[in-house]
């Protein structure tokens, strides 16, 4: 079954890129605006403004009270959210056809006119919801920053990637109004966004309400950074965090082609049969035979700037090692460059991709949101079709060759946690 | 720009929840069957209505790791030849167990449907539970265990229902079981409880998604998958915990974490169950009102006027008689006592301090998102299972959503001083008990017990 989702697109005159597409399963629009700015963008030592940003957005604008923005769709049966990442900063919502036009204003207000409303009480507040944040979901948890530690060790000194989106407590703490004023003009505008509205609405309809509210929008925003050269594969520096954790866990971190390529898709294949299914050959090795770990992952985080991040995860069993787990990795690593996958392996990591992509499909809000995504990092929305064909063209062969050029025992940095008394660094613990 | 007015809305149309076909099997099997046009990957549940009050005391734990081992061999398959032919499909299978029964899930792109029952039917009927299969399950349960005593708020979840319900009742123990009596699990105890526990009698099957183009109708691609799923009428026996509170629950437990980077907060009284003479939307309402946004009672001063939290969340978690108000989140840990002291003045207020004004906002959220909750294969099939194994049809959803869209502020008003006349909360906190105990003693919630991490 190849996919047929319509869609719509068009680009208004100062540059906003619109998608439309027809869903009336239920009286309800997803909206979606992308907006091309993340951690990526921010300059050293201001670094969690993409994200604080987000969080900025929802104190009001200027014809919107502080607050009003999440209360005025709630009360038409509306919801928001957001989420910053590297490459980009997502604001979706979903309400009943009928309050469609009332969140585009909503939304035409904040993105092209925030700043009368981002004061010092605004910022003071939301920096402190922001370091909860960060503590809540990175700090109190074990192997909460593992996510952050590895882009250390796999991104180099300077590197775009190589802090994560929540950023620095220090320079979030340094931040000035002025700062964050500067960051929206420089970012936010129509040639750095993509709307996306899926659902119960027509596409001549809902381009002229983009027209509408968005048509006479300026763009102020700085030309965007040239792109930065893709690193090869290449093992790192390891680590082992001794911590006051569950049980030990070993990841090996690799650096991947960049999300618009297509080996970054074949190395997300080669991940899952390594370790990402109960037929993958770590399961079957480590977790049936060996019994030396009691579960292992993978997983990858494609990325548009040159580079992505993957990583295999095992978690260690008493009585085992995690020098004896990563040596297994490595001699995994190296029969499946050398043998290739098995026909079956092959086979389940694709079908299981294919569902779980069917299945981020299925909700009109998470289509959206990966039809902005086709559109700003593939260039066209259509891909949101075009991947599913993409991925059910996944060879063994493709999949043995990518393995032996990025997923190698030598391109792997380890990341290692280990159970032991304190924290490694301060603020850790529980 | 120029500046425009903010535009008008229309109301949205009536809603009612997608319809239902049933079809009961010639073997007594309910099918209940929901045709989302355009939803390519196909949701199915077997709801089995078992209790856990059915485990042996000394093996509880033993419905999960059975749940869990189904589909690790059967009469025809070994595990590995499973794990291939389900994975190869496509197919994404789990089951989990909870108070009200074992729910066994699968997701299946529509053009594996047949496959996949063929599957499910294998999986249900003709496990076999192999030795080393259930001792690795095992011994994976005992790594969760040991993850969920790690992590704060899993942490403090457990500790609530130890110190809220009656020790006598089997809901004051994770659902999972404990380390020890998990850790007694065996290939015997898992054959034994599935032989006595899992069958047709009382369960249902739900099929939710797109239907078109399938070599057949669904009931009857489930009847010739699981039509040899056989039952005794009247097998099984009531003896569901029945949710009993301690009569000491009215009090703070504090789990000492010395240096914790931030303070978890867990509450909880007693709340309604779905048949609540007030209706359930009140308490959909109020949920929403105290907890359900960054604007709702509890994030308007915690979270947006004093930055002391990420969120905290409020709900009403219904059990088969009775049920929870829960109130839970993380708080800036040297802000522990004041975040509590504020938190109990947000939960102080009386049924008359509500406004016309939250009430109705709330009431229109509720009502009015209700379409957009319903609008994936998965997300109907959990709700005809929630609502099926409480003895509910679905037709309770289009009539709360019905009675929320008309509430008024005494309803909700009357739910609320309810749950405040009931017994006191529940208060476990998460955090370090040296900078913490005193302070918290003085914060209205009783008096402080503390115990190790």
């Amino acid at each position: 079954m190849s996919l047929t989702y319509p869609v719509a697109t068009r680009t208004l005159d100062n540059g906003l890129r619109v998608v439309v597409s027809e869903d009336h399963l239920v009286p309800r629009v997803s909206l979606n605006m992308w907006v091309e700015v993340g951690s990526r963008h921010e300059s050293p030592g201001r670094t969690g403004l993409a994200h604080l940003f987000e969080h900025l957005m929802f104190e009001g604008s200027a014809q919107v009270a502080e607050g009003e923005h999440f209360r005025a769709l709630q009360g038409h049966g509306g919801h928001a959210n957001a989420t910053t990442s590297f490459d980009r900063t997502t604001y979706l919502s979903s309400m009943p056809t009928g309050a469609l036009e009332l969140a585009l204003w909503l939304e035409s207000d904040r993105h092209t006119d925030l700043l009368p409303a981002v004061t010092q009480s605004n910022l003071d507040n939301q920096r402190d919801v922001v370091l909860e944040e960060k503590r809540e979901r990175y700090d109190n948890h074990p192997y909460g920053d593992a996510f952050q530690r590895m882009c250390r060790l796999v991104f180099p000194d300077g590197h775009p990637y190589r802090h994560t989106p929540i950023g620095d407590m220090t320079d979030l703490r340094a931040a000035t109004l002025q700062d964050v004023h500067r960051f929206y003009l420089d970012h936010y505008g129509p040639s750095t966004t993509v709307l996306t509205m899926v659902g119960d609405v027509h596409p001549d309809e809902a381009f002229e309400l983009a027209e509408r509210y968005f048509g006479d929008a300026a763009d102020r925003t700085v030309p965007r950074m040239p792109a930065t050269d893709p690193l090869p594969p290449a093992g790192g520096v390891n680590e082992t965090v001794v911590d006051d954790v569950p049980s030990e866990r070993v990841y090996a971190c690799f650096r991947l082609p960049a999300v618009t390529d297509r080996d970054f898709l074949v190395a997300t294949v080669a991940l899952d049969v390594l370790a990402g299914l109960a037929v993958s050959s770590l399961h079957q090795r480590l977790v049936r035979r060996e019994e030396s770990v009691s579960g292992c992952g993978a997983g990858a985080m494609g990325l548009v700037d040159g580079t992505s991040l993957g990583y295999l995860v095992a978690d260690v069993e008493d009585g085992h090692s995690g020098a004896e787990v990563d040596a297994a990795v490595c001699e995994e690593l190296q029969v499946l460059a050398r043998r290739g996958p098995g026909d079956q392996q092959v086979r389940a990591a694709l079908a299981q991709t294919e569902r779980s992509y069917l299945e981020a499909l299925a909700g009109t809000d998470e289509r959206a949101e990966l039809l902005s995504r086709a559109a700003s990092t593939h260039g066209d929305a259509c891909y949101v079709n075009a991947h599913h064909d993409l991925v059910r063209g996944v060879t063994a062969e493709d999949v043995a060759r990518v393995a032996g050029r990025w997923l190698t025992p030598e391109s792997r940095t380890v990341l290692s946690y280990r159970a032991g008394p304190g924290a490694s660094d301060a603020g850790r613990g529980r | 720009m120029s500046r425009r007015p903010c535009p008008a809305v229309t109301p949205p149309p009536a809603w009612a929840f997608p319809e239902v076909a049933d079809h009961v099997l010639p073997s007594g099997l309910r099918v209940r069957c929901v045709d989302l046009p355009g939803q390519h990957v196909v949701s199915v549940r077997v709801a089995v209505p078992l209790t856990l009050t059915a485990e042996p005391r000394d093996r509880e734990g033993v419905a999960l790791v059975m749940a869990r081992t189904l589909d690790e061999g059967t009469r025809a398959h070994d595990a590995e030849q499973m794990a291939q032919r389900i994975e190869g499909a496509g197919i994404a299978l789990g089951a989990g167990v909870g108070e009200r029964g074992l729910v066994v899930e699968l997701e299946v792109p529509g053009s594996s449907f047949p496959e996949a029952l063929g599957l499910l039917a294998e999986c249900l009927v003709d496990p076999v539970f192999p030795e080393p299969e259930v001792a690795r399950h095992v011994r994976s349960r005992l790594t969760d265990i040991a993850h969920e005593r790690a992590d704060a708020g899993s942490r403090a979840a457990l500790e609530f229902i130890g110190s809220y319900y009656d020790a006598t009742d089997r809901a004051a123990r994770p659902a999972g079981g404990s380390a020890d009596t998990v850790g007694a699990v065996s290939a015997t105890d898992v054959r034994a409880f599935h032989a006595a526990h899992v069958h047709p009698d009382r369960a249902f099957v739900v099929v939710a998604g797109d239907v078109n183009g399938m070599p057949g109708a669904p009931a009857d691609l489930v009847d010739r998958a699981l039509g040899r799923w056989s039952a005794t009428q009247g097998q099984r026996r009531p003896g569901a915990s029945s949710g009993a509170r301690a009569p000491d629950a009215g009090r703070v437990v504090l789990v000492d974490r010395p240096g914790a980077a931030q303070t978890e907060l867990y509450l909880g009284r007693p709340g309604p169950d779905r048949r609540t003479p007030h209706g359930w939307g009140a308490f959909q309402v109020l949920a929403f009102l105290l907890g359900g946004s960054p604007q709702a009672r509890i994030d308007a001063v915690l979270r947006e006027g004093l930055g002391y939290t990420y969120g905290i969340r409020a709900g009403f978690r219904p059990r088969r008689s009775g049920g929870l108000c829960v109130v839970s989140g993380a708080v800036r840990a040297d802000a522990t006592v004041e975040a509590v002291a504020a938190l109990q003045e947000v939960l102080s207020f009386t049924g008359d301090d509500l406004t016309d004004d939250e009430v109705r906002h709330a009431a229109d959220f509720v009502a009015k998102t209700a379409p957009g909750r319903y609008a994936t294969s998965d997300a109907v099939a959990d709700q005809v299972v929630r609502l099926g194994l409480d003895g509910l049809d679905v037709d309770t959803v289009t009539s709360t959503v019905e009675q929320v869209r008309t509430l008024d502020r005494s309803r909700v008003a009357a739910a609320w001083d309810e749950v405040r006349a009931g017994p006191a909360w529940t208060l476990v906190v998460v955090g370090d008990a040296t900078l913490h105990a005193e302070g918290l003693a003085t914060t209205g919630f009783g008096e402080v017990t503390v115990v190790r991490g």
